[in-house]
């Protein structure tokens, strides 16, 4: 598949790769509850954010030659771009840290979690990165009415993501026993959630902020590159919970 | 050419001068532990490397700066080179090998530190804030002072009941960290009798500066002979206060009337204590022995619940009961 | 004096103040409504204490100003494209300026103010040191809530953190005045981001000297749970101050990383860029990434300490050890960023004072980055003795004696450089040669340290404290006091006077080096570090006395730098052309340096430290229609 492409081709292969993406986390979720087999597992999660960083992220755009006039607006997009990669690339360490502490304290056991709920967050969150590409994809077509639509999709995914993991999941932890200042799993749970859940926060304030934007009919097809950093940094935040999600749902023997 | 040889005598001259000063001037405590001698085998041979390196780059700098200085009234640059491709090789190449030799002997000297003698004495080591405690498990004796017989290899077993300490006796050469919640190990072959000290070397603390402990390497008829002397049953108030001292008791409490974080026993036994919910209790047996096992049972009007739990035995308790009813 | 008040900085620090107050009150307010206890000893409850922090460092960048640009973006009104300079005089330096000149000074004086109050702290220790026994931090001592032992260990700790910031922030001043002016860039690439790396440093600062008042702590600048789990409110204050200056940190080397990436002067390819930038990528890479580490190795205690969370407490199946790795992932390359600006302030200022090229610019280049990438994996160094798991100690041994190899390309190549040219000696000349003999003293001293069976004694000893006050005045203060007298005519056009920079230098290089050779030498003997105290019969009183005797003269010879400094400011010789005769692009054009830096784009033409090649350019402008900016 190339990235260049015209608006229905664009909206297609993001179908493609939504449905390639469900069908990996499906066959995580087997693999997880069949056979504990953790290589394939961290195979599958790299292999999905293979394919969002590529698709969703298109992070060959840092690639891609820009204006040699410095002031020009596509110049500054480029270095913008750059420096928006540049901080995913700090925040992911401490997304790395994390999952490192948890193999340190918590090893091949995992935390007792419903793995319904688990899996039903995940899916809208997956859900979620699939319509903000579209509103993505539709702004840089010019459609502002697809744009609104689908970044509204987003973000009410995205508040169903966060209410999913806090008003529901962690009450849920709770009583059955994983509370914070309970064991150490219980901690790390906590804290992985939490730090998750706060970037989600903060995504949906992009997205708000891209939305009014837009109102005041700040983008054009040509020039959003507001847009393309919030749906950037919403695309990452589902990154990350590519790798949480096996490692809180899926790795190891239950405790 | 000349200056060449000149900077390269200079700088061998040097080398050898500094290599010689340090060692005239003794870097290094007494050597007392089978360890220390592979340790300081090792040292020897950086503070070769360093004098020769500190001359190799001080030398050439210094007489560069008084050969090539810019005289009065001179002008015009300095000779024009650029790099030379071999030499950067070359001075890439000879460090690393220097440095995968030291790695090298380094490994081979942690290898000799660590040589394991299967008929080891273990000792347990309890560290906590401020003192440690010396356990026997062979001759069921517990002690405060750290008594080892000379040229025998012993194992210490160490633990943290709260914060992380580092055992390290300089004569040995050698610290290790006690952290709560892990057993971390420490072979000694002391090989030189004399009278040392354990000093903590990890922050713990307000107290950290002095938390240590004597440590004696003895013979061994001496150490047999102080074993003896442990075993000997004691009077219940004499170990009673033995137990206070070996479990740091004294970091919280005074016997002299003064406050530290924990109130004072002066005059304790049988007065009347006001407790924090404001409730009198009579301060008897029951109430000490409580307050020790299990002490935020009941809390002392105006201090913290901050005291924990020590796992003593009836015995022990009892004694130190005794060795408190003293205190008036 | 009213318009200092009316300040940005001035503003920000209300704001701090009004924000801490309403965090804590937000918290003791929802506490008093869930019936828990609302007041303790230092009047707020802990809880209350963080968020107000917290919220204190929030209202701090809002008060002042350095968000209203971004939040004017974030409702959709485009706020103009190029900031005019508002203020003039010392006015521009309180307050919000996004020109990267004006910042790199701003850096520059609150690095120095901290270098002062740090510096303080030692003086004050270092005089109860000076003898053993205790002399006035004794236990009836009550200052702040804690007695003379306790304070001692605040001052230590907050001595070692305060000087840590000052360094991170005195990089940065360079990093940010010079690198635009040498890639030829009118200014960074996101200057109000820039700003705002600034302007967050400010209250992190505010913190970090907070944590003093509120009880201190006792754990060293590393604080190791579960001692810090335990530690008073000072504890929190302290990380959330490191917490913050982290990402003063990590948003300065994104800016540094792009700026150089996207900005460099037509012809500038990378091999022709001046040595600094590279120094400065290689340290903006860990910058950027290692920081998050630190951050969040703080954040866990923090919530460790607030929600009971179990991360490092046995009790509940935490792990202390893992705080120490997570800490030194950071702690470790942090140390190279200290340093590898500096040598590249070496690599950069010998060629002009010795007339010669740099020898083996490529390879010194190359250097920095390969010290950068090993730097990621010798962490564990540090924790030899600390109970981790004992067959990981060997391959950080060598894995750490691999950083000696690119060191000693840069030391080799330096010796070349220097030998055969025609050498002078002003000023920053000598602070860069004290600067070379010192980090090689202190670079020496790392190798024993990372062999395992001889760190096993020298580990948390004076030894291991003086090899790092030998590496960070080698790589940082002597290179920091270079480049301060060097680029000063640059900002000023005036210069400092040069017999009190003499002076300056000939007080501090002797007295450094006694100061840490001293400290090796007791450290050898068994001097334990971070003892308020220590055992007479050690004998090492004498040694005691000297090194404190070389600590206020080393303080003594800051002061008169400082005077010199201020003065020159205003009485200095007028200096606004070329005046060390340097090739780099911005002594080309008069000095101090106009708003927009270059008046004329310049191409690159050659090489950059051609010194000595007949005819040889290194810059040129380009004199067409079309000018630089408009
Ligand atoms: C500016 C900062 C800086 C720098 C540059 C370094 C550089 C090095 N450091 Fe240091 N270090 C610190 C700051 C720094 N350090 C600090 C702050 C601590 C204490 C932290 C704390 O606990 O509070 C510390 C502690 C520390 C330890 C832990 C000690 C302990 O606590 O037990 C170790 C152990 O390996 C170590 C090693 C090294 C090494 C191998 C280098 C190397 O990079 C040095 C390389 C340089 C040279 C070797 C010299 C030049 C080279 C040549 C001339 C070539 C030929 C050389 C050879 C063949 C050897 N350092
Ligand atoms: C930039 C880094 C830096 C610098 C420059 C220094 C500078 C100095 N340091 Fe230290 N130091 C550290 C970083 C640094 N230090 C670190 C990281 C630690 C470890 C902490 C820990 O263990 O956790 C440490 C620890 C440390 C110790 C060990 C403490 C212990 O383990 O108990 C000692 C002991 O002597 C010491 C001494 C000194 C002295 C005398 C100076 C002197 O050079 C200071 C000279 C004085 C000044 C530079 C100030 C001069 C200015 C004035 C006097 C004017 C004042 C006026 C105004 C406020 C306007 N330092
Ligand atoms: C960490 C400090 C600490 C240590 C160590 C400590 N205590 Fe205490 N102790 C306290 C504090 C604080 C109190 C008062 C609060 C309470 O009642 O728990 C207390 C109270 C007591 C009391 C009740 C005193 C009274 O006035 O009623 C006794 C008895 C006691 N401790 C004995 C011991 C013994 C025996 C040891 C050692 C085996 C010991 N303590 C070690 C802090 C400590
Ligand atoms: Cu125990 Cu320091
Ligand atoms: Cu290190």
């Amino acid at each position: 598949m190339s990235h260049t492409q015209d608006k229905s081709s664009a909206f297609q292969q993001g179908i493609v790769i939504f449905v390639y993406l469900a069908a990996l986390t499906a066959l995580e979720y087997f693999v997880a509850v069949v056979f504990t087999a953790i290589p394939i597992l961290v195979l599958i999660a790299f292999i999905k954010v293979a394919l969002v960083m590529y698709y969703y992220m298109h992070i060959y755009k840092l690639n891609e030659e820009s204006d040699s006039d410095r002031d020009s607006y596509s110049y500054k997009t480029g270095s913008n771009r750059f420096g928006l990669w540049l901080f995913l690339l700090s925040d992911a360490f401490v997304f790395g840290g994390l999952l490192v502490s948890r193999i340190n304290l918590l090893g091949f056991t995992r935390p007792p979690l419903n793995q319904t709920l688990g899996l039903a967050v995940t899916a809208v969150l997956l859900l979620s990165s699939f319509f903000m590409n579209r509103g993505e994809t539709a702004m840089a077509h010019g459609d502002k009415k697809g744009f609104v639509v689908n970044t509204m999709i987003t973000l009410a995914l995205g508040l169903g993501f966060l209410l999913g993991v806090v008003a529901v999941e962690w009450p849920n932890a709770a009583r059955e026993g994983l509370t914070a200042s309970g064991n150490v799993a219980g901690g790390i749970f906590y804290m992985m959630t939490g730090m998750h859940a706060f970037h989600v926060f903060t995504g949906l304030i992009f997205l708000g902020i891209i939305l009014n934007n837009n109102r005041k009919g700040v983008y054009s097809a040509e020039k959003h590159w507001g847009v393309e950093a919030a749906a950037v940094y919403w695309h990452f935040v589902d990154l990350v919970w590519i790798f949480f999600y096996p490692a809180l749902y899926l790795i190891g023997k239950l405790l | 050419m000349r200056h060449f040889i000149i900077v390269g005598i200079l700088v061998i001259a040097t080398a050898a001068l500094t290599y010689f000063g340090l060692t005239a001037v003794g870097l290094m405590p007494v050597e007392a532990s089978v360890q220390s001698l592979a340790i300081d085998w090792l040292f020897n041979y950086e503070i070769i490397a360093i004098s020769f390196l500190f001359a190799l780059i001080v030398v050439p700098l210094f007489y560069s700066l008084i050969v090539f200085r810019r005289r009065k009234g001179e002008t015009g640059e300095g000779e024009y080179f650029e790099g030379n491709t071999p030499l950067e090789i070359g001075w890439t190449v000879a460090p690393l090998i220097v440095v995968i030799a030291f790695a090298y002997m380094g490994t081979y000297s942690l290898g000799e530190v660590r040589r394991v003698d299967p008929n080891a004495m273990e000792i347990k080591v309890t560290g906590f804030q401020w003192n440690w405690r010396f356990e026997y498990p062979e001759y069921g004796v517990t002690s405060n002072e750290l008594h080892l017989p000379v040229n025998r290899q012993v194992v210490l077993k160490m633990e943290s009941i709260d914060v992380l300490h580092s055992f390290f006796v300089p004569e040995f050469r050698m610290k290790q960290d006690v952290v709560p919640g892990r057993v971390t190990e420490y072979r000694v072959t002391p090989s030189l009798i004399g009278d040392y000290k354990v000093r903590c070397a990890e922050m713990c603390g307000t107290s950290h500066a002095y938390m240590g402990a004597p440590v004696i390497v003895s013979s061994a008829q001496d150490f047999d002979a102080w074993i003896k002397l442990q075993n000997a049953p004691a009077d219940p108030v004499a170990n009673g206060q033995k137990i206070i001292a070996t479990n740091g008791c004294l970091g919280c409490h005074t016997i002299d009337g003064a406050k530290l974080v924990g109130p004072t026993w002066k005059g304790l036994y049988g007065k009347q204590e006001t407790l924090a919910d404001g409730s009198t209790i009579t301060v008897d047996d029951a109430y000490l022995a409580e307050s020790i096992v299990n002490p935020t049972a009941k809390i002392v009007q105006g201090y913290p619940p901050v005291m924990p739990p020590f796992n003593l035995k009836d015995q022990e308790i009892a004694d130190v009961i005794a060795y408190l009813a003293t205190l008036k | 004096m009213k318009r200092f008040f009316s300040s940005a900085l001035m503003r920000g620090l209300f704001w701090q103040f009004i924000g801490t107050l309403v965090g804590a009150g937000l918290v003791t307010a929802i506490r008093a409504a869930m019936g828990l206890s609302v007041t303790d000893k230092f009047f707020f409850t802990e809880p209350a204490w963080v968020l107000g922090a917290f919220f204190g460092v929030l209202f701090f960048m809002v008060g002042t100003g350095v968000t209203s640009d971004w939040i004017k973006w974030a409702r959709g009104i485009d706020p103009p494209e190029h900031h005019e300079e508002r203020f003039q005089g010392w006015e521009k330096y309180v307050n919000i300026s996004l020109d990267h000149k004006v910042i790199g000074v701003q850096y520059a004086i609150t690095s120095l103010a901290l270098i002062c109050i740090g510096g303080l702290f030692a003086l004050i220790f270092r005089t109860e040191l000076a003898q053993s026994q205790l002399q006035f931090l004794t236990t009836d001592l009550s200052l702040f809530g804690q007695n003379g032992p306790q304070l001692y260990n605040t001052l230590m700790s907050l001595h070692g953190m305060i000087m840590i910031v000052s360094i991170l922030l005195g990089i940065a001043s360079a990093m940010n005045y010079v690198i635009p002016l040498m890639l030829g860039a009118q200014d960074m690439s996101f200057p109000r981001l820039n700003a705002f790396s600034f302007w967050i440093a400010v209250p992190a600062a505010i913190l970090l000297l907070m944590s003093l008042v509120l009880g201190g702590f006792d754990t060293g600048w590393t604080g190791y749970p579960p001692l810090s789990a335990r530690a008073p409110v000072g504890m929190q204050m302290f990380f959330l101050g490191v917490f913050t200056a982290g990402w003063s940190s990590i948003l300065g080397a994104l800016n540094i990383i792009v700026t150089v990436v996207r900005m460099r002067a037509k012809g500038m390819t990378a091999f022709r860029m001046p040595i600094f930038v590279w120094a400065a990528i290689a340290t903006s890479i860990i910058s950027l990434t290692a920081t998050q580490l630190i951050g969040l190795s703080f954040q866990m205690v923090m919530f460790q300490r607030l929600f009971g969370m179990g991360f490092f407490d046995p009790g509940k199946g935490g792990n202390p050890i893992l705080f120490q790795h997570l800490f030194w992932f950071y702690s470790h390359p942090a140390v190279y960023v200290f340093v590898l600006p500096g040598l590249g302030i070496i690599s950069e200022l010998l060629p002009v004072f010795v007339r010669k090229p740099l020898f083996g610019y490529r390879w010194i280049a190359m250097s920095s980055m390969a010290i950068a990438l090993v730097g990621f994996v010798v962490w564990a160094h540090h924790m030899f003795t600390s109970g981790m798991n004992e067959y990981l100690r060997v391959p950080f041994m060598y894995s750490t004696l691999l950083v000696a190899v690119p060191t000693g390309v840069k030391f080799f190549s330096w010796i070349a450089t220097i030998w055969k040219g025609k050498i002078t000696t002003p000023t920053p000349m000598l602070f860069v040669l004290a600067g070379i003999v010192a980090f090689l003293m202190g670079g020496l001293s790392g190798p024993p340290n990372a062999t395992v069976s001889v760190d096993l004694h020298l580990h948390d000893t004076y030894m291991i404290v003086g090899h790092f006050h030998d590496t960070i005045f080698g790589g940082f203060v002597f290179p920091f006091f270079a480049a301060l007298y060097f680029w000063f005519p640059k900002a000023t056009g005036r210069r400092m006077n040069e017999t009190l920079g003499k002076l300056h230098f000939w007080l501090m290089t002797p007295a450094f080096f006694v100061l840490t050779l001293g400290m090796m030498r007791i450290g050898l003997l068994g001097m334990r570090r971070r003892i308020v105290d220590y055992d007479p019969a050690m004998g090492f009183d004498s040694t005691h006395m000297v090194l404190t005797i070389a600590a206020f003269l080393i303080a003594l010879a800051v002061l008169i730098f400082l005077y010199n400094f201020f003065n020159s400011i205003k009485n200095g010789e007028k200096a606004e052309g070329n005046v060390w005769n340097s090739r780099s692009p911005e002594w080309q054009v008069p000095s101090p340096m106009p708003a927009h830096n270059y008046d004329q784009p310049f191409e690159v033409v050659g090489e950059p430290y051609d010194y000595g090649l007949a005819g040889s350019k290194y810059v040129e402008f380009i004199k067409s229609e079309k000018s630089a900016h408009n």
